[in-house]
C-alpha cells in the first residue's frame, strides 16, 4: 500500500515539475495531458487506498526521513492515510483530476498555458502534503504551500492590477491566520513535546484546560485564514480574480475547506474544549447567514458562488463546532463536488460571453448552452439541498445536528441561511439562463464549451446528485477514526416536520427567485430602481463594507505609519542622533583647531596653562586622599 | 595537512592576494575564481573531515603570540561557525564568479581575497585579541569596496560605516580587557583564550557591565535597532558584491559572537537581558519592516529586510535553549544565502537600466521571466515559505523563543505578516503589471554569468529547505554543549530555570517520543 | 648665621623656574627663549643637586649632569637652526613662525 501512497503523493509533485519545464516555452497542448494523466494516477492511488481502507485495511503511514530535528524536537516527513485524510485524498485527486482536464480546454489560448498546469499541480502536491502528513508540521508545510500556489494562481494573469492585488490580500490574509496556527504549533509543541498528531493528541487530556483553550483558539485562528471566516473573510470574493478552475479547484473544493479539515483532524483536542466548539459553531452560523445576505444582491457570477462557498464552509464549521466532526467532512465532500461543477459551468458561461461575469447581462442562455444549464441546474438543486441529490443529505444532517444538540438559535439561523443560499442560486440560475437574450444588447455570440470539458465535468454532476447515498457507508468508515456520534430526532412526526417543511421552504425560495428573475421583464440594473437605492441593498452590495474598512483603517494607516517611520523616525531621528553626535564630535575639533595656532608663544602658553591644571589636580587628589577620612566625617557631619 | 587546516584557509587567500598584485590585469579574473574555488573546495574539506558528533573544537591549533599576556593564536570550529566559514568561502567564490565588469577589477579581487581572509580569521578564531584583530581588520577591506565602488555618497557611507563599527568594537576591546584581567585575579595567569574564559565563572554585576560592553560592540555590527542607521546607507552605496558580502557573512559577525561569548561568558547576564534584547528585536523585526515596506529603492528593500531578520536571529540567540540557538544560527546561514541571492538579483536588474528605483521596472515577469522566477523563489523564501531554508530558522527560532515568553513571540511572530508585506508589495511593484516604461521592453534575461551565482543559491535554498538534517545537526551537538555549559554556569536562580539542563530528560513524554521513532 | 638648608635651594629652584616660566611665556624673541630654557634646566638642577646632597645619593647629580648634556647638545642644534632662520627671514621673532597651524 506504501506504493500508492507515494505514487498518490509524489505524483502531483512530478507533474508540476514537468510543467515546469516548459514556461518559458510556447503553449504545449502534452503539457496539460500529461499533467493531467499524473494527476489521475494519483487519483487512481486514492482509490485504491481509499478501497483498502474501505475493506478493513490497516491505516497506512510511513516516514520519509528526518526534516528537523534539534534539541527535543523531532520533525519527520511523515504521512499517514487513515479513514479522515483518505476522504479527502479522494475529494482533492478527484476534483483536481476534473479541473486539469477542464483547463485544457480552458486554458486553450492562454499564453501562460504550461505555467497554468506547473501552478496547479504544484497546488495539489501542497494539498496533498497538507491533508496526507502525520504531524502538525508537515500540515504547516501544506497549509503554506497552498497559500504559495493560491497567490500564484490567483495573481496568474498578472498583468492585471486587480488579479495582483487579490493575490498579494489573499497571501498576507492568510499570512495573519498562519501566525495564529504557528503559535498553536508552539504551544502543542511546549505541552505536550512533539508535533505528531498521535503522540499530541493523546498527552492532551493530561493539560489543564486553559492551555487547551489556548491550542484550540489559535489553531482555529489558522483555520479562519484558510477557510476565509469572519473577519478574514475577504480575501476569498477578490480571489475571483484567478482563473475559474482555480477559483473552482481551491477557492471552493479544497484548499479553503483545509480549515475544516484542521479542525476534523484535531477532533480530539476539540472535544476537551466544547466551549471552544461552541465559538466555532456560532460564528460558522454567522458565517453562513452573513455571506448568503450578501450573495444576494452581488452582480458578479463568480462572486456570488464565492460568497456561497463562504455560507457552506459556515456549515462545516457548525457541524464540526458541535462535534459532528464526520458530519462537516461529509458536507466538505459533497459540497466539493457540487460546487466545482457550480464552479466550473460559471467557467462555461464566462469563455461564452468573453469573460462578461455581470449575470444581469446574459439571459436565455439555455438554448446555445443546453448541457451547462443542465450541469448547473442539478449542481444548485444539490447546494440548495433538495432531495435526493447530494446536498439534502449533508446540509439537512447539519440542520439536525444543531436541533438535537438544542442549539435553535443555531439552527434557525442555518435553517434561514438554507432558505437564502436556495434563493441566491436560482437567481444566479434565473439571470443567466431564463429570460430574454440581454446579451445580444452587448453584441456577444455565445458558444457552448469543448465537449471534452463538459465530458470532464460529467463525474461531478454524477456525484453531486448520487453522493448522498453513500452516507450510511461513509459513517461506517469514517467513524472508525471520528467520534460516532449519529443524529437522530427521536419523534418521527418531529423528523418528517422538520425535513418536510425545511423542503418545503426551500422550494418556495427557489420558486420566488424564479419568479422575480426569470420572467422577461429584467433589465440590466442601471441604478435607478428602488431597490438599488434603498439603504439595505447598499449595504450589502458594498460587503457590510468590510473591504473599505480595512482599506480605510487598517491598509492606509499602514502606509502611513510606514511612511512615517521612515522618513521622521529613522531618518530624522534615529540616523539624525548618531550623525548629530558625529557632528558635536566634528564641530569640537573644529573649534578648538584654533588652539594650534603654529604660533610658538601661544602654544607654550597652553602647555603652561596644562600642565598647572594637571599639577593643581594632583594636589586636589593627594589632599583628598590624605584627609579621605577628615572629609567623609565632615560631609556625615552635613548630613549627606 | 588538516592540523593546519584553519590557518590554511586563513591565510591562503591573503597569500593569494598578494600574489595577484602581479598578475596581469587580463587574466586577474580567472585568477581570483581559481584561488576562491580551491578555498571553497577546502572549506569543504573541513566540513568532510568534520566530526558532527562531536561537540567541541575541531582542528585546534595554538601557538604563544605574547606569552606574558597570554595572547595565543588559537583557532579552531565547531558545528556553530564551520557553516559559516563555507558559506563565506561560499559567497566569495561565487562573488567574484558573478562579478560584472567593472573599473580597477584587479583591485577589487584582490581586496575580495584579503577580505575573505578577515571573515574566515574571525569566524575560526578562539582568542579574544586574535578574533578581535580580524573583526577590526575586516572592515578595511570593506571601506575600500564601498568606498572606492560605490554610489555618488561612497565616501559618506563607508566613513560612517567605519566609524560606527569602529567605536562599537572599541567598547568591546575594553570589555575583553577586563575580561582578561578577570581572570588574571582569579587564576593568576593572563590569557586571552576563550576555552579558558569559558571556565570562569564570574559574579553577576561583572556579568552586567562586561555584556553590556561587548553587547555595544556586537549589537552595532548586527546591526541591532537603534544602531542600525549605518547599514541601510552602506548597503546603498555599495556595489553589488559589496552588499551581498556584507549581509551574507559580515553581519553575521555580530550574532555569532553573540553566541561565542555573550551567552556561555554571562548566562546570568544573558538571562538579565533576555527581555530587553528581545523587546529591541521586535522592534527590529516590525519596525524595519515597515520601514522597508515604505521604501522606493528596491535595494533599500531588502536592505531593511535584512535587519528585520537579523531581529528573528537574536530573538533566536536569546531564547537560550536548543531550539532557539540552532535555529538562529541556521537561520543565519539561510539569512546569509536569501539576502545575498537578493543582492545579487537586484545587481542583475541595476546592471540592466542602472536604477534601484521601482517605479522605474513594472511588468518585467513578461520580458525576463527566468529572473522573476529566481526572484520569486527568493522572495517566499525571504517570507519564510516551509520547504525554503529560511522557514527552518525561523521556525526553530520562534519556537525556541516560545518557551521563554509567549506574548513576546506573538509579537515577534508578526514577522512573517509584516515580512509578506513588504516583499510581496516589492516583487508587485517590480514585476507585475504591463511594461510602461519603453527602456524596460526589451531587457535580456539572467545571462550565464548571472546564472552560476543564482542557481547554486537556488538549489542550497530549496535543498536545506527540505533537508536540513547534514548542517542542523552539527549545529545541534555544538549548540548543546553550549546550553549545557551555560547551564552548568548559571549562578542565579532564574538562570537555571531559565537555560535548560539537557543531563536530564527533561520531560518523559519527549524523550519517550523521541524512541518511538 | 641662619644655616642654609634643603628648603631654600628648593625654594632658589622654586624662584628660578617661575622666571624662567614667565620668560617662556613671554619672550617673543626665539633667542631669549632659549635664555628662559636655560633658566629653567638650572633651576631643575639646583633642585636635583640639592636634593642629591640632602639624601646622599649621588643619583641625582648624576642626573644633573646629565640635564647639563643635553642642554647644550639643544642649545648648540637650537642655535644653528635660529641662525639659519635669521639668514631666510632677518629675524627671529616667535609670532613669524606660525607655518605648523593646524
Amino acid at each position: 500500500m506504501e506504493k500508492y501512497l507515494y505514487i498518490a503523493l509524489f505524483a502531483p509533485l512530478v507533474s508540476s515539475l514537468f510543467s515546469a519545464l516548459f514556461t518559458a516555452t510556447p503553449k504545449k497542448q502534452f503539457v496539460g495531458i500529461v499533467a493531467s494523466l499524473l494527476i489521475f494516477a494519483a487519483f487512481v492511488s486514492s482509490s485504491i487506498l481509499l478501497t483498502h481502507i474501505i475493506g478493513g485495511g490497516e491505516v497506512v503511514h510511513v516516514e520519509l526521513m528526518t526534516w528537523m530535528a534539534t534539541g527535543d524536537l523531532y520533525i519527520p516527513f511523515g504521512f499517514v492515510v487513515d479513514q479522515v485524510s483518505v476522504t479527502m485524498m479522494m475529494v482533492v485527486t478527484l476534483v483536481s483530476t476534473i479541473v486539469h482536464v477542464y483547463s485544457i480546454g480552458y486554458m486553450d489560448h492562454d499564453k501562460g498555458f504550461n505555467r497554468f498546469f506547473a501552478w496547479l499541480s504544484a497546488f495539489v502536491f501542497s494539498m496533498m502534503v497538507l491533508v496526507m502528513s502525520d504531524n502538525f508540521a508537515g500540515l504547516f508545510i501544506g497549509w503554506e504551500g497552498v497559500g504559495l500556489c493560491s497567490w500564484g494562481l490567483i495573481g496568474f494573469w498578472f498583468h492585471k492590477e486587480i488579479a495582483t492585488w487579490a493575490a498579494n490580500e489573499a497571501f498576507i490574509m492568510n499570512r495573519i491566520a498562519d501566525l495564529g496556527m504557528l503559535i498553536g504549533l508552539f504551544l502543542v509543541y511546549w505541552n505536550t513535546g512533539t508535533l505528531q498528531y498521535e503522540g499530541a493528541f493523546a498527552a492532551m487530556p493530561s493539560l489543564d484546560p486553559a492551555t487547551l483553550t489556548w491550542i484550540g483558539i489559535f489553531l482555529f485562528i489558522g483555520a479562519m485564514g484558510k477557510s476565509a471566516q469572519f473577519p478574514l473573510h475577504t480575501w476569498l470574493a477578490d480571489a475571483m480574480e484567478g482563473p475559474t478552475p482555480v477559483s473552482a479547484l481551491i477557492h471552493a473544493a479544497t484548499m479553503v475547506t483545509a480549515g475544516v479539515y484542521l479542525v476534523v483532524r484535531s477532533n480530539e483536542l476539540y472535544d476537551l474544549i466544547p466551549h471552544v466548539g461552541l465559538f466555532i459553531a456560532s460564528l460558522g452560523a454567522f458565517v453562513a447567514m452573513f455571506a448568503a445576505s450578501m450573495a444576494l444582491v452581488n452582480r458578479d457570477m463568480k462572486r456570488i458562488i464565492a460568497y456561497s462557498t463562504l455560507s457552506q464552509l459556515g456549515y462545516m464549521f457548525v457541524a464540526a463546532g458541535l462535534g459532528a466532526y464526520w458530519v462537516a467532512l461529509f458536507h466538505l465532500m459533497a459540497h466539493a463536488f457540487f460546487k466545482a461543477l457550480l464552479f466550473l459551468g460559471a467557467g462555461n458561461v464566462m469563455h461564452a460571453m468573453h469573460d462578461e461575469l455581470d449575470p444581469f447581462k446574459m439571459g436565455g442562455l439555455k438554448k446555445t448552452m443546453k448541457w451547462t444549464f443542465i450541469m448547473m441546474t442539478l449542481a444548485s438543486v444539490a447546494l440548495a439541498g433538495i432531495y435526493p441529490l447530494a446536498g439534502f443529505f449533508s446540509k439537512d444532517l447539519i440542520l439536525e445536528v444543531a436541533f438535537v444538540e438544542h442549539h435553535y438559535i443555531i439552527y434557525s439561523v442555518l435553517l434561514i441561511t438554507a432558505g437564502l443560499t436556495a434563493f441566491y442560486s436560482f437567481r444566479l440560475i434565473a439571470l443567466i439562463f431564463h429570460g430574454e437574450e440581454r446579451y445580444k444588447l452587448f453584441g456577444i455570440h455565445p458558444h457552448e464549451a469543448y465537449k471534452f470539458m463538459l465530458v470532464a465535468m460529467s463525474p461531478l454532476l454524477l456525484l453531486a446528485i448520487i453522493a448522498g447515498s453513500f452516507k450510511i457507508s461513509y459513517f461506517e468508515m469514517v467513524t472508525n477514526v471520528l467520534p460516532e456520534l449519529e443524529y437522530h430526532i427521536h419523534h418521527p412526526v418531529t423528523f418528517w416536520i422538520m425535513v418536510i417543511g425545511t423542503q418545503l421552504f426551500v422550494i418556495a425560495a427557489i420558486a420566488f427567485a424564479y419568479k422575480k428573475y426569470a420572467n422577461s421583464s429584467v433589465k440590466v440594473p442601471d441604478g435607478t430602481s428602488k431597490m438599488e437605492n434603498s439603504i439595505a441593498y447598499k449595504i450589502l452590495k458594498n460587503q457590510y463594507y468590510i473591504p473599505y474598512a480595512y482599506e480605510e483603517y487598517l491598509v492606509k494607516p499602514y502606509r502611513e505609519i510606514s511612511d512615517v517611520f521612515w522618513k521622521q523616525v529613522d531618518l530624522k531621528i534615529v540616523d539624525a542622533t548618531v550623525d548629530g553626535i558625529a557632528g558635536i564630535i566634528y564641530s569640537t575639533g573644529e573649534k578648538t583647531r584654533d588652539m594650534q595656532s603654529g604660533n610658538l608663544s601661544t602654544m607654550l602658553k597652553w602647555m603652561v596653562a596644562g600642565t598647572v591644571g594637571l599639577l593643581s589636580l594632583a594636589v586636589v587628589f593627594g589632599l583628598a586622599v590624605r584627609y579621605f577620612d577628615e572629609i567623609l566625617a565632615v560631609l556625615s557631619g552635613l548630613g549627606v | 595537512m588538516f592540523d593546519h587546516i584553519l590557518s590554511i584557509l586563513i591565510f591562503f587567500p591573503a597569500l593569494a592576494g598578494v600574489f595577484g598584485f602581479m598578475i596581469q590585469k587580463e587574466s586577474m579574473r580567472a585568477y581570483g575564481i581559481s584561488v576562491a574555488f580551491i578555498e571553497f573546495i577546502l572549506s569543504l574539506w573541513l566540513w568532510f573531515a568534520f566530526d558532527s558528533n562531536v561537540s567541541g573544537m575541531q582542528f585546534m591549533e595554538q601557538m604563544a603570540l605574547i606569552p606574558s599576556f597570554g595572547i595565543s593564536y588559537i583557532l579552531g570550529v565547531d558545528g556553530i561557525s564551520l557553516f559559516i566559514i563555507i558559506l563565506a568561502s561560499f559567497f566569495t567564490m561565487i562573488g567574484i564568479a558573478s562579478l560584472t565588469e567593472t573599473p580597477n577589477e584587479k583591485n577589487m579581487i584582490i581586496t575580495l581575497l584579503f577580505l575573505q581572509m578577515t571573515m574566515v580569521g574571525v569566524f575560526a578564531a578562539l582568542d579574544a585579541i586574535v578574533f578581535y584583530v580580524f573583526w577590526e581588520l575586516s572592515l578595511v577591506p570593506m571601506l575600500y569596496i564601498i568606498g572606492a565602488w560605490g554610489g555618488p555618497l561612497r565616501v559618506y557611507a563607508s566613513v560612517k560605516f567605519f566609524l560606527y563599527t569602529f567605536m562599537g568594537s572599541l567598547v568591546m576591546l575594553v570589555g575583553m580587557l577586563f575580561m582578561a584581567y578577570f581572570f588574571y585575579q582569579a587564576t593568576g595567569v593572563w590569557s586571552f583564550a576563550l576555552l579558558d574564559w569559558y571556565r570562569l565563572i564570574l559574579p553577576e554585576s561583572f556579568q552586567l557591565w562586561l555584556f553590556a560592553a561587548f553587547f555595544l560592540g556586537f549589537a552595532i555590527k548586527v546591526p541591532m535597532f537603534p544602531f542600525h542607521t549605518w547599514l541601510p546607507y552602506a548597503h546603498g552605496q555599495a556595489p553589488t558584491i559589496g552588499s551581498v558580502i556584507l549581509a551574507a557573512i559580515l553581519l553575521k559577525m555580530g550574532t555569532y559572537a553573540f553566541i561565542r561569548f555573550s551567552l556561555p561568558l554571562f548566562p546570568d547576564a544573558s538571562v538579565f537581558f533576555m527581555y530587553p534584547i528581545a523587546i529591541i528585536a521586535i522592534i527590529m523585526i516590525i519596525y524595519t519592516a515597515m520601514v522597508a515596506y515604505a521604501q522606493k529603492d528596491v535595494k533599500q528593500v531588502v536592505a531593511y529586510s535584512s535587519i528585520s531578520h537579523m531581529g528573528v536571529i537574536v530573538l533566536g540567540t536569546f531564547a537560550l535553549n536548543v531550539e532557539g540557538i540552532s535555529g538562529s544560527i541556521f537561520l543565519m546561514i539561510a539569512h546569509g544565502v536569501v539576502s545575498g541571492a537578493l543582492f545579487l538579483l537586484v545587481g542583475v536588474i541595476y546592471d540592466r537600466r542602472h536604477t534601484k528605483m521601482m517605479d522605474q521596472f513594472g511588468g518585467l515577469a513578461h520580458v525576463m521571466p527566468r529572473y522573476a522566477t529566481i526572484f520569486g523563489v527568493m522572495l517566499m523564501a525571504s517570507v519564510g515559505m516551509p520547504l525554503t531554508i529560511n522557514f527552518v530558522g525561523e521556525f526553530l527560532s520562534l519556537l525556541g523563543f516560545y518557551e521563554q515568553s509567549h506574548i513576546l513571540t506573538l509579537l515577534a511572530g508578526v514577522a512573517i505578516v509584516v515580512g509578506a508585506i513588504y516583499m510581496l508589495a516589492a516583487y508587485k511593484k517590480m514585476f507585475f503589471g504591463d511594461v510602461t516604461i519603453e527602456e524596460n521592453k526589451n531587457l535580456p534575461d539572467v545571462n550565464k554569468r548571472e546564472l552560476v551565482a543564482l542557481i547554486p543559491l537556488t538549489i542550497i535554498t530549496i535543498w536545506l529547505g527540505v533537508y536540513p538534517k547534514p548542517v542542523l545537526e552539527p549545529i545541534n551537538n555544538s549548540v548543546e554543549a553550549v546550553v549545557q555549559l551555560m547551564h552548568n554556569k548559571a549562578t542565579t536562580e532564574e538562570a537555571k530555570t531559565r537555560i535548560p539542563d539537557l543531563t536530564q530528560g527533561i520531560e518523559i513524554t519527549r524523550t519517550a517520543m523521541k524512541e518511538a521513532h | 648665621m641662619m644655616e642654609i638648608g634643603l628648603n631654600h635651594y628648593l625654594i632658589l629652584s622654586t624662584i628660578l623656574f617661575a622666571i624662567g616660566l614667565v620668560g617662556i611665556m613671554r619672550r617673543k624673541n626665539l633667542l631669549l627663549l632659549f635664555f628662559a630654557t636655560e633658566i629653567l634646566l638650572n633651576s631643575v638642577n639646583i633642585a636635583f643637586a640639592a636634593i642629591s646632597h640632602y639624601y646622599n645619593d649621588l643619583t641625582g647629580q648624576m642626573f644633573a649632569f646629565f640635564v647639563i648634556a643635553i642642554a647644550a647638545s639643544e642649545v648648540a642644534v637650537g642655535l644653528g637652526l635660529l641662525i639659519v632662520w635669521f639668514k631666510r627671514h632677518g629675524n627671529v621673532d616667535l609670532d613669524t613662525m606660525s607655518s605648523m597651524r593646524g
